[in-house]
C-alpha cells in the first residue's frame, strides 16, 4: 500500500520520527545551481511551522544555504515504512540557547551510540521554516529476499 | 574516471544512497535511492529509484542535468558524493532488479547488528524497489565521511 498526504505544518505524528536517531537525507543547491545531498545527524522540532538541523561542519551544505536558503529533508520511519519529505526555508543559525543546548545533548548520545565520539560537535542549530511537509508511505514494495 | 578504491566501494560496500536534483529556481530535490550500479566505462553511475521517491527528478533532470548521488556504508559512514550530470533515463530491467535484491540483502546484513530486535521484514522493506533508472557522468567525487577532511574534492583532485 502506498499513500502520500501532504501538510501545510508539521503534526504530531512526526515528532517521534525526528527523535528516532536515524540520520535524515538533505539536498540543498548551489547559487550556481549545482545540487549537493548529504546526511544529517539530527532535525530537532522546534514548533509547527519549525524544525532545526544540527550544524555539525563548516561543509558545503552550510555553504550553500547562506547563498541558498531552499533545502529538502527527508527522515525516515522504517519501522512504519513512512518517509516524511520536509521542504525548508533557512531562517537563522542559533549558537547557544535552549534549543541549541538541546540540539548539543542528543548529539552527544548520538555521537556516543555510532562511535562518533569527537567527531560529531554541535557548531550550530540552524532554523529552518517548513514551507510543507509529505508523508509517504511505502509499506508492500520491497522484493521478496535475493 | 572513478578511482578503482571508491570504485570497489561503491560496488563491494555501499549499503544506502540518496540523490539530489534541482529546478530551474535552484529549489532542491532529494530522492531515496534502492540501488546503483557502475558504468562499464568507469565514468557514469546508474541509479535506481522508487516512482514513489522520484517527485520533480526527471523534470529537474530535463531542465538543467544537474545531480547528486552520496553513497554511504553505515555504520562505519563511510561516504562519497559524486556529482555529474544527466545522460538517460529508462525503465527497470531483470538484470537492475537483480542487483537491487542482493544490495537490498547487504543492507540488512549491515543493519542486523544494529537493530537485532527488528523484524527482517521491516529492514528488507527499507530498501523499496525500484521502478526507473537514472544514469549520469561523474564528473566530481567529494569524500562526505564526517570529519576533519570532509568536503574534500578527490576528483578531479583539488588544487593545492
Amino acid at each position: 500500500m502506498e499513500q502520500s498526504t501532504t501538510f501545510d505544518r508539521l503534526p504530531d505524528a512526526i515528532r517521534p520520527v525526528l527523535d528516532n536517531g536515524i540520520p535524515a537525507g538533505m539536498a540543498t543547491c548551489s547559487a550556481a545551481g549545482v545540487p549537493n545531498m548529504t546526511v544529517v545527524s539530527q532535525v530537532y522540532y522546534v514548533d509547527t511551522q519549525h524544525v532545526a538541523v544540527s550544524f555539525q561542519f563548516f561543509n558545503k551544505t552550510v555553504r550553500n544555504i547562506r547563498e541558498n536558503p531552499r533545502a529538502e529533508v527527508a527522515v525516515h520511519d522504517p519501522f512504519g515504512q513512512v518517509d516524511w519529505i520536509l521542504e525548508l526555508q533557512f531562517v537563522r543559525s542559533e549558537k547557544e540557547g535552549p534549543i541549541f543546548e538541546a540540539m548539543d545533548i542528543q548529539i552527544e548520545a548520538i555521537a556516543s551510540a555510532t562511535g562518533m565520539s569527537g567527531i560529531f560537535k554541535l557548531m550550530a542549530a540552524d532554523i529552518y521554516r517548513v514551507r510543507s511537509c509529505r508523508r509517504i508511505e511505502y509499506g508492500g514494495r520491497a522484493a521478496e529476499p535475493a | 574516471m572513478i578511482p578503482g578504491k571508491i570504485a570497489r566501494f561503491v560496488q563491494e560496500r555501499a549499503n544506502v544512497a540518496g540523490m539530489a536534483s534541482r529546478d530551474a529556481d535552484l529549489v532542491p530535490h532529494q530522492h531515496r535511492v534502492s540501488g546503483w550500479r557502475l558504468g562499464k566505462d568507469g565514468k557514469t553511475i546508474t541509479a535506481y529509484l522508487p516512482a514513489l521517491f522520484a517527485e520533480h527528478l526527471l523534470e529537474d533532470l530535463e531542465s538543467n542535468g544537474q545531480v547528486a548521488l552520496s553513497l554511504e556504508e553505515y555504520p562505519a559512514h563511510e561516504t562519497y558524493q559524486f556529482k555529474g550530470v544527466f545522460v538517460r533515463q529508462r525503465a527497470i530491467e531483470a538484470e537492475d532488479r537483480a542487483l537491487v535484491a542482493a544490495q537490498r540483502e547487504r543492507f540488512v546484513h549491515d543493519m542486523l547488528p544494529l537493530y537485532p530486535e527488528a523484524p527482517v521484514d521491516l529492514i528488507r522493506g527499507f530498501i523499496v524497489e525500484p521502478d526507473l533508472a537514472v544514469e549520469f557522468e561523474v564528473q566530481e567525487i567529494y569524500l562526505q565521511t564526517p570529519g576533519p577532511g570532509a568536503g574534500a574534492r578527490l576528483v578531479p583532485p583539488a588544487e593545492k
